[in-house]
This record gives C-alpha cells, sequence and structure tokens, in this order.
C-alpha cells in the first residue's frame, strides 16, 4: 500500500508535484496516468526515496522507505530502464543488487529466468535493446520478492508477446495481494491491465477512481446511426442535451439518448435506419478529456509542425 | 463474464501480501560493492596497470640507479647518497607515484561511473541509507587498492633484490627502515583512491572527477611552488599540499611523519565529509 499526503515537490520555481493525496490499495492494478510532465516520475521517485518531497510525505506499506529494514522485499521498482552500470552483464547487475539484502543468488537465477534473459545474462548491458533493459529493470524489481512494485512504463519497447507478459504479470501480482503501482502512456494497454486509475495533471491528481468509473464520468457514451434522412432525424431529435454530429454524409453521431429512445423515435416518425449502434467511449476518450487542458507539451497541429512534445 | 466472477470473490477475500526473508546488512553492502568493483573491466585494468608500472619501474630504477645518485636533495635539487635500504623503498615506491594516478581515476570511476548510467538511482532504492552505500564503497576501494599496493611493492622490493644485489647493494625487507615507508606508500595509495570517491561524488561525473583529483595531486603543487617563486610565504603551504604530504609522511623534510599524515587525513576526511553531506542532501 502507499499513502501520500500532501506529497509535494518544487524545482526552482516550478512546482512539478503539488500537494497531492493518493492511496494505492493493494490485491488490485493501479494505473498511473497524466502527460508528460505531470509528475508522475517525481512521484514515484519520491515514494522510493530517490527525491526528497519539498513537503508533505508518502509512505510505503507503512512506513517511509528508508526506515524499512529490508528495501528491497517492500518495493521493486522500474524507474528507468537504464539504472545500470553499462559495463557491467545483466547477472553481474542483479548479484550485486541482491547481495545487499543477503537474497541468494538462486532468486537471481529465478529472476532471469522469469524474465526471459537467459541467453544475454552474460552479456554486458551496454549492448541491450531497449526491450532487453525493461527485462533486466522488470528482473531487478522482482528481485526481493517484494509487496509492493511500482513500474515506470514497463512496456517501454517490449513486443507485443512482451507486453502481454507484463499483463499477465502485474495482473498475477496483483492478485497474490502485492500493491501494483504502474504508469503508460498506451491507453488501451492500461484499459486491459489496470483495476483503479489515478490521472495526475500538471502536478495534481484530477481523477483517481475505477477504470469504468473514469470511463463513464469523463466519456459520454454515444450512438451511430446510418439513416438516409439523416436531416430529418437529427431535427426529430435535436433537444437541450443531446449532442448531434454529421460525421459523415448519412452517419449522425448521437449522444445524450440511448440506442432504444432513437430507434422508438425513429419508427415513430417512420425514418428508416440503416444502422444503429452503442459507441462505447475508451478509457483514451476519457483520459483525452480529463487531460485536455492540462497537457504541459502539446503537439501542434498537424499541418504546422512549430510544437513538438517534449519527452521528460 | 465467469473471470469477473471469480476476480470479484477472490479480490474479497484476498489478504495483503506481507514480504519475509533477509534485509539489509553492511556485511551486504561490502559484499554488493565487492561485486560491482570486480564485475567491471576497468578494475582489471587499472589495478594491472598500477602493478606493471611499480615492477616494471622497480626493474628500470634497480639497473639505473647507483645509491650514490639515487637521492634528491629537495633544497638543492641535487643528487645525493643514499644508504641501501633507502634504496630499495626508492626503487620499490617510484612507480607508486604513477599509481597514485591511476588509483585516483578509478576511486572516481567507481561512483562517477554510477551517475554517468543511472545505476547509483539502483543503488540508492537498494540502499536508502546513502552514508551506508558511501561507507561501504570506501572500505571496498581502500581495501582493494591497499590489497594491489602491497602486492606492487613487495613485488617490486622482490624484482629489485636480484639486479641490487649482483651491485652489492642488499637490505632485509623487515627491516624498519625499509618496511614502514614500503606501508606508508601503500597506505598513502589507498588513500588517494578513497579521497577520489569523495570527489567523485561531490562532482557526479567522470571527467570533471578525474580533472578535479588530477589538478590537486599533480598540479596544485606546482601551481604552488610557482606562486612560492613570487611570494614567500606561500612556500609555507607546500607541506599542505596532498602529494607533498603524502612524501612527506614517508621521508619527512618539512614537517614530522605523524603531522604529515594528519594533512593526508585532512583532505580524505574533507573530501569524504562533503561526499557525504551532499550525497544525504540531494536528490539522486
Amino acid at each position: 500500500m502507499i499513502q501520500a499526503q500532501s506529497l509535494t515537490k518544487h524545482y526552482g520555481s516550478k512546482t512539478a508535484v503539488d500537494a497531492i493525496d493518493f492511496t494505492v490499495q493493494p490485491g488490485k492494478v493501479t494505473g498511473f496516468l497524466g502527460p508528460n510532465g505531470a509528475g508522475k516520475s517525481t512521484t514515484m521517485r519520491m515514494i522510493v526515496g530517490l527525491d526528497r518531497p519539498s513537503a508533505g510525505s508518502v509512505i510505503v506499506n507503512g512506513k517511509p522507505y528508508h526506515e524499512h529494514k529490508a528495501p528491497l522485499r517492500e518495493v521493486g521498482v522500474l524507474l528507468d530502464a537504464k539504472a545500470v552500470h553499462t559495463g557491467r552483464s545483466a547477472f553481474n547487475h542483479l548479484r550485486a543488487m541482491a547481495a545487499t539484502h543477503n537474497i541468494p543468488t538462486s532468486r537471481v537465477h529465478e529472476v532471469i529466468n522469469l524474465t526471459g534473459l537467459e541467453s544475454v545474462a552474460r552479456k554486458r548491458v551496454g549492448g541491450f535493446s531497449l526491450g532487453m533493459g525493461q527485462r533486466l529493470g522488470i528482473a531487478a524489481a522482482l528481485l526481493g520478492d517484494p509487496a509492493t512494485l511500482i513500474l515506470d512504463e514497463p512496456v517501454n519497447g517490449l513486443d507485443p508477446e512482451g507486453v502481454q507478459w507484463v499483463r499477465k504479470l502485474t495482473k498475477q501480482l496483483a492478485a497474490e495481494g502485492r500493491t501494483v503501482l504502474l504508469s503508460s502512456h498506451l491507453m488501451s494497454e492500461m484499459a486491459l491491465t489496470a483495476d483503479h486509475i489515478i490521472v495526475l495533471g500538471r502536478g495534481r491528481v484530477i481523477a483517481d477512481a475505477s477504470v469504468a468509473d473514469i470511463i463513464a464520468s469523463a466519456a459520454q457514451n454515444t450512438v451511430r446511426v446510418r439513416t438516409p434522412h439523416s436531416a430529418a432525424l437529427a431535427a426529430l431529435l435535436a433537444q437541450d442535451d443531446v449532442t448531434i454530429t454529421n460525421v459523415e454524409q448519412d452517419v449522425l453521431e448521437i449522444s445524450g439518448l440511448t440506442v432504444t429512445e432513437i430507434g422508438d423515435r425513429a419508427v415513430a416518425a417512420q425514418i428508416s435506419l440503416h444502422e444503429l449502434s452503442a459507441v462505447n467511449a475508451s478509457l483514451e476518450d476519457a483520459y483525452m478529456k480529463l487531460t485536455q487542458n492540462e497537457v504541459e507539451y502539446r503537439t501542434g497541429d498537424a499541418s504546422s509542425h512549430t510544437e513538438v512534445e517534449v519527452a521528460r | 463474464m465467469s473471470t469477473q466472477t471469480h476476480q470479484t470473490t477472490q479480490s474479497a477475500s484476498l489478504a495483503p501480501f506481507v514480504s519475509t526473508g533477509s534485509g539489509l546488512s553492511f556485511s551486504g553492502l561490502l559484499k554488493s560493492e565487492t561485486i560491482k568493483l570486480w564485475s567491471l573491466r576497468s578494475t582489471y585494468w587499472t589495478f594491472s596497470l598500477v602493478v606493471v608500472a611499480a615492477l616494471g619501474l622497480a626493474v628500470a630504477m634497480s639497473f639505473a640507479l647507483s645509491p650514490e645518485t639515487a637521492g634528491f636533495d629537495p633544497a638543492t635539487g641535487a643528487a645525493m647518497a643514499v644508504d641501501n635500504a633507502q634504496m630499495y623503498v626508492i626503487v620499490s615506491t617510484t612507480g607508486l607515484g604513477l599509481g597514485q594516478m591511476i588509483v585516483a581515476v578509478l576511486g572516481v570511476l567507481s561512483i562517477s561511473g554510477e551517475y554517468s548510467t543511472g545505476m547509483i538511482k539502483s543503488t540508492l532504492t537498494a540502499v536508502p541509507d546513502r552514508l551506508a552505500a558511501l561507507w561501504a564503497k570506501v572500505i571496498v576501494v581502500f581495501g582493494f587498492t591497499f590489497l594491489v599496493g602491497l602486492f606492487s611493492v613487495l613485488g617490486s622490493f622482490l624484482v629489485a633484490t636480484p639486479i641490487l644485489g649482483s651491485q652489492d647493494v642488499t637490505a632485509s625487507l623487515f627491516d624498519v627502515d625499509v618496511i614502514m615507508p614500503l606501508l606508508g606508500n601503500v597506505l598513502f595509495l589507498a588513500l588517494i583512491a578513497v579521497f577520489s570517491v569523495g570527489i567523485g561524488t561531490i562532482v557526479r561525473s567522470s571527467a570533471g572527477g578525474i580533472a578535479t583529483v588530477l589538478g590537486i595531486i599533480l598540479l596544485l603543487p606546482t601551481v604552488v611552488s610557482l606562486f612560492s617563486l613570487l611570494v614567500e610565504w606561500v612556500a609555507d603551504m607546500m607541506p599542505f599540499m596532498l602529494t607533498v604530504a603524502g612524501s612527506e609522511m614517508i621521508a619527512p623534510t618539512m614537517v614530522e611523519s605523524w603531522q604529515a599524515l594528519l594533512i593526508v587525513l585532512a583532505w580524505v576526511a574533507v573530501s569524504l565529509g562533503m561526499a557525504a553531506l551532499l550525497l544525504k542532501r540531494r536528490d539522486a
């Protein structure tokens, strides 16, 4: 369990994390979302004591991270796939990490097998691909068989098999009663993996709810209707709380009414419908809506490449 | 649908996972730092270079020098005669002068390499007690540098013995005038290495760290001696230079040995003290 209270981080005059409160519960996968620069990585670094909070506090499994007698057994962390000396082999890196906690070498072999690194374990990390680096980072996070896992962009650079593996692994770890905090920019993947979502925007928590609630509250479900009488149908359905968008010739997207309501009214008005289907909002839609005013680095118009998204 | 039902029942009865097993220990940190040191190729070649420089110079100097001219009068700069014990010390330790620069680089890299690669994040998450992590590294770097230095001077003594012996210059290793200066040089070598660990921690960059320690070891005494030509009292600062104090420890000319040792220890203490303070304060 991770509990943050008024957690704040200033870098000079810039506030990276602005007095946030949140709790990450054990037994489920919590997705940590937000645009670049929203404060996700800074928050994760403060959880494991790499950065000192400017104000407020954060505790993991009941204590500040640095007070644990066996930190690697409490929290496994993947903050940056490049947190490894490039001149050292994967095996020796893990062995050096394990030695601090007297974790036996047999456990090092276990995590190497678990992450599929057997063939490259004796090679120097400097020659690793991004995906191999991620696997090594995950291996290091699992080394202490920790109660809490914090994974910053774990699927970044992984192949589809690897992405699926991380999804299954995180779900399984959560099912064992562990706390799993996971950040990713891949919304479709997050929708498949996470049970709960915390969204940060400009250093503040802008949403903290289950995936279903996030989607329901932020994005409206719409209904797609295809009819040769689109103008007539639009006129028929027009009212204050209904939004009708003419997405293409003969196709309307309508929000504010259910499939049943639209179908019944069309029949009553004798308007023939060629298609009538509910379009479920995705987590991505909900996320975009939640963060539309919070994006720090926004891409310019597709036509004018003046502003480019800056990766932190 | 069935999966969802399954998950719901599971999470309802789910107890939080509690971790078990061994935790941090200082012996574990020493083991970890030892693995770190010896799992990098640079450690092998830097330490090999120290040994090669020591033995190579011991052989060359045993052939080239004779006790009549091996000494060096610091006041006049002229050659002077030394006794047999001093002769053995000179040929066995001259190579360590090069070794000092090599272990200075090693000391800086042992920590700056962690910063430049990002390894420091792994180190400090595994060991949130940052000072314990630093002291473990300092002890391991000190210990292995001392062993390599010891191997170098003893090896140098051994290779010099037959060469000098053929000129009827003999000395016992266990003569106090031999063994103490040899050990003093080894101690200074190891102290240079940990001084450099401190500088590497302060500067957090390999290039900056190496430039700083080599500047302090090589450049500073030269600058001070140049200024002493212009301003007389600057000459009094010479014994306070790290490398000058290092040689004064073994062959005192300006201050007592114990005073020179204190000066060396003060350099090391300031470097490691600042390193500890900054390491604890700064975000990693």
